[in-house]
């Protein structure tokens, strides 16, 4: 694969013999680093599950306090923001920058809305006092489970909203890049590995909407 | 070196990643609409798990390429899923199988036990809004575990 060699050379490592094996091996790296984010996030998908099977009563009245018109437009939101990040990764790997950067700017105003309806349900649950642990004080339910539920939904949806502005941040230095023109088809490793990423955030959000919303 | 020659698998096109979108949307209409049933809790909660596991295979598969990813990458996803599901399972069987009082107090596993009729009652009436009696809702917090 000399020609990949030549068509890029400040890109490839000397310790690889191409630009496609190391691709390759970028993405397999990403893969394990999303299998830690999995490990971070299943720890608190354990914490939920037992408490959900501990308290089922508690769990059940608790989440029917959770806003779940909005907990549904996030879901869509989300979805379709993984849709236009997939699609920016397909015409990064054409070379078609200005589509990426299109596609970007979208994806990351996706993620604002996500963050600003997230935003206002915290607001919500703050002004009704529906709080973890002692700071519980909503007077139309209580009982065992329930404000264990509401802390394990401010740190699940806490640590996954950072997440979403983390892919955010990644997101907008990869549409930086692709408006310097900078990927094509020997070339498309960042908006793949953050996409990747976005995707993962995606995929927890489908776990956690029903989970936190609808049982 | 084309797109085509990228990996070894052969490449998806929007065409087919707004397909699958599609399905995504289709599957979350799925979900609420079963919510709003109000199926039994068991079939609630297989139904939603069931459908969230099918999406996210989806998203997996299809937009994070695992369907033209080679070799071992494959694995980490679906080792990463075994895993959970023996920490996940693990945990309530332990806890599942404990001598009542070493749950934690008023939890479901001391409902047959003596104790549990000094449990603070639910103060919750039938969905969606409720109002607990005044004097309750001073004192919300107090017998909380």
């Amino acid at each position: 694969m000399h020609t990949d060699a030549a068509a890029a050379p400040s890109r490839l490592a000397h310790h690889f013999p191409d630009m496609k094996t190391q691709e390759h091996a970028a993405r397999m790296g990403m893969w394990l680093f999303l299998s830690t984010e999995i490990l971070l996030f299943a720890v608190l998908f354990t914490a939920y599950a037992l408490y959900r099977f501990l308290f089922p009563v508690g769990f059940e009245e608790a989440s029917r306090l959770a806003h779940v018109a909005m907990g549904a437009t996030n879901t869509v939101v989300l979805i379709t923001s993984s849709l236009t990040v997939a699609l920016a990764i397909h015409y990064a790997r054409l070379g078609e920058n200005r589509k990426v950067v299109g596609l970007l700017a979208v994806t990351i105003l996706f993620g604002v809305t996500f963050m600003v309806l997230k935003g206002v349900e915290y607001h919500h649950h703050w002004v009704d006092g529906q709080l973890p642990g002692r700071m519980y004080h909503f007077a139309g339910l209580s009982g065992p489970g329930v404000s264990m539920y509401f802390a394990l939904y401010f740190l699940m949806t806490g640590l996954h909203g950072l997440h979403v502005l983390i892919g955010m941040g990644l997101l907008s230095w990869v549409a930086f890049r692709a408006m310097r023109g900078e990927f094509g088809p020997n070339y498309s490793t960042p908006v793949e590995l953050s996409g990747l990423y976005w995707h993962l955030i995606d995929l927890i959000w489908i776990f956690l909407f029903p989970l936190l919303y609808l049982l | 070196m084309t797109a085509a020659t990228h990996s070894e698998g052969k490449h998806l096109g929007p065409a087919q990643y707004v397909m699958v979108w599609a399905a995504l949307m289709v599957l979350t209409g799925v979900t609420l609409a079963v919510w709003k049933m109000e199926f039994s809790y068991a079939a609630r909660v297989g139904i939603a798990l069931g459908v969230a596991l099918v999406k996210s295979a989806l998203v997996a598969i299809f937009f994070m390429h695992l369907w033209e990813e080679r070799g071992v990458a494959r694995l980490v996803l679906v080792v990463s899923g075994l895993m959970v599901t023996l920490l996940i399972g693990f945990t309530l069987l332990d806890n599942a199988t404990r001598f009542p009082y070493a749950n934690p107090p008023y939890s479901e596993s001391w409902k047959d036990e003596p104790w549990q009729k000094d449990a603070p009652p639910m103060q919750a009436e039938p969905p969606p809004i409720r109002t607990a009696p005044k004097s309750q809702a001073e004192h919300p917090a107090g017998h909380k575990p």
